[in-house]
């Protein structure tokens, strides 16, 4: 997590408008869910991949990393569709053991490996846009499209404490360390609930202080700021309505 | 005539739950547009008395003032009261709310009801003046301790308040950034801001403050000027402290006769230097090894 957020601030593509990376990743995303077509799905895998790699500037391989961990997930799912338990044999494969088999079919093949190219294409989209875009910048656009307020502001005050708290999560752990705080199972898990525990307090007094520390700039229940907006260009958005036709079109051609 | 901007008058104050009394009869005058110094060992009730100038605390006992006028502490009162007194606290992972800068330093002047078109051309100005602009991009949580820092004091500049308060500045600072912030700290101070400081560096406080509060136990112990506080072992011991160095040195030299008592006490490494550079040439060793060789 902390490594797509340090991607997202040093890709090639963060300066462009927020609002047009959300809606490329969303509309390719429902497109991809809609169509649950392999041609769809691997169309936008492919431009996913090398918009990312090739103008983002993400390394091809952190790329290929971050796309393999929902591919775990991924595998074993469709390993449950494919294979069956039945007492007749189906066409695909059959392995028979007593009175059963251990059987799939072709058909729920080709529904797997569908069903797994769209996920992976659904995720190479939602990476498409956090790899791209930081955190402040999706909640602008959030606000936007009338989000609640509520969510909106947990959700920036969230994203800024997870990085205060995993420094002081780092902080504690280097110094259970370096008092040999690890060393064997037991003391590891000793270590662990020790600071579970201290975090929870530092949670709360931090909550305290930056309270104090908001009332003190007028706070009154309502985070406002401005945002940095980064003007939507003219190019952008005609790429942006092509690729989108283009997929709307493969979606159609595939539904007919 | 003193010109007085806040007063603090027989303060009390005690956290929920603790017996003791962290502000205990605490009373101080404050004159507009200078700088002051606040020193004094951990929980001496600096932090708890700047809370208290803020509004964020009310003490139990006790009135303070500003511009002679007793604190109000309905909401419009304390609105108009935190844009003209702003705090910059101590560890600015406990002040900064955003991970966007320039999120995070538009809160507070977006708070005082202000055009957005407005709130805009501040945050610029400020992100200009306090040269935040190579990291303003940057989130919150990539900056180093001295960014932090800066941008913990734009939050409050923003808001153009009279006075200032910074919860020990340069705690946590490489000197690089020590001297950064001290540098930001004379901007304030010539835009006729009153800047109010707690430090533990004696001889900070020496060359910069007008005038030193100690603190001991909740109470003011001793103030005046840095000469008059510094001259005080008394005081000195009773709150911790040391006498600053370029004060020490310039005793012992008036003690061994080499600087005479007369001279005004320097604040500055640099006067103590012209005193003893203005010492008559005969006395110095440069000329003595010279008339050796001759």
């Amino acid at each position: 997590m902390i490594t797509i957020d340090r991607l997202c601030y040093n890709s090639k593509l963060r300066y462009i408008n927020a609002g047009e990376k959300f809606a490329f990743a969303v509309l390719a995303l429902c497109a991809c869910v809609i169509s649950r077509s392999a041609v769809v799905s691997c169309f936008v895998l492919a431009v996913m991949g090398i918009l990312s790699v090739w103008k983002g500037g993400i390394p091809f391989s952190c790329y290929l990393r971050y796309l393999s961990v929902p591919l775990i997930f991924l595998l074993l799912s469709s390993l449950a569709i494919v294979v069956n338990v039945s007492r007749t044999p189906l066409d695909l494969f059959a392995v028979s053991i007593g009175g059963f088999y251990i059987t799939g079919s072709r058909a729920s093949l080709v529904y797997a490996s569908e069903l797994m190219l769209t996920a992976l294409s659904s995720v190479s989209c939602l990476y498409f846009l956090s790899f791209h875009t930081p955190v402040p910048d999706i909640l602008n656009v959030l606000r936007r499209l009338h989000c609640p307020k509520l969510i909106l502001e947990l959700m920036l005050l969230i994203y800024r404490f997870i990085f205060v708290l995993f420094e002081a999560a780092h902080s504690i752990r280097v110094s259970q360390n370096s008092r040999l705080g690890n060393r064997n199972y037991k003391t590891s898990v000793k270590s662990f609930s020790a600071m579970a525990s201290a975090l929870f307090i530092r949670a709360m007094k931090k909550s305290d202080a930056l309270y104090n520390a908001m009332e003190a700039r007028c706070y009154n229940g309502d985070i406002r700021v401005l945002n940095e907006n980064f003007p939507p260009r003219r190019r952008e958005i005609v790429w942006i309505c092509i690729f989108e036709a283009v997929l709307y079109g493969f979606v159609i051609i595939e539904k007919l | 005539m003193k010109d007085l901007i806040l007063k603090a008058e027989n303060l009390h104050f005690a956290y929920e739950g603790e017996r003791s009394h962290s502000l205990n009869g605490l009373s101080l005058e404050i004159e507009r547009g200078k700088k002051i110094a606040f020193m004094g060992a951990n929980g001496s009730g600096k932090s708890t008395f700047f809370l208290c100038c803020n509004g964020i605390l009310k003490p139990s006992e006790g009135c303070l003032y500003l511009d002679g006028e007793p604190y109000d502490y309905s909401r419009k009162g304390l609105l108009k009261l935190r844009q003209r007194v702003g705090i910059v606290f101590q560890d600015p992972d406990n002040q900064l709310f955003s991970a966007s800068v320039y999120q995070e330093i538009s809160f507070g002047i977006l708070n005082l009801g202000v055009s957005r078109e407005e709130a805009e051309r501040e945050v610029e100005e400020v992100i200009g003046r306090l040269e935040i602009s190579p990291f303003r991009h940057k989130p919150t949580h990539a900056l180093s301790g001295g960014q932090k820092k800066q941008v913990s004091i734009a939050d409050i500049l923003v808001m153009h308040p009279d006075i200032i308060i910074l919860d020990e500045p340069a705690a946590a600072l490489d000197p690089r950034h020590t001297k950064m912030v001290n540098g930001i700290v004379d901007q304030l101070t010539d835009q006729g801001i009153t800047v109010m400081m707690a430090t533990h560096d004696v001889d900070y406080a020496m060359r910069w403050a007008d005038q030193i509060f100690l603190f001991k136990e909740g109470k003011v112990l001793g103030s005046g000027t840095p000469e008059q506080v510094f001259a005080d072992k008394e005081i000195l011991r009773e709150t911790n402290l040391e006498q600053p160095a370029v004060l020490e040195l310039f005793n012992a030299l008036c003690e061994k006769g080499i600087l005479s008592p007369e001279l005004p006490i320097p604040r500055k490494l640099g006067d103590l230097e012209k005193y003893i550079s203005d010492i008559p040439a005969s006395g110095r060793i440069s000329e003595r090894k010279g008339r050796r060789t001759e």
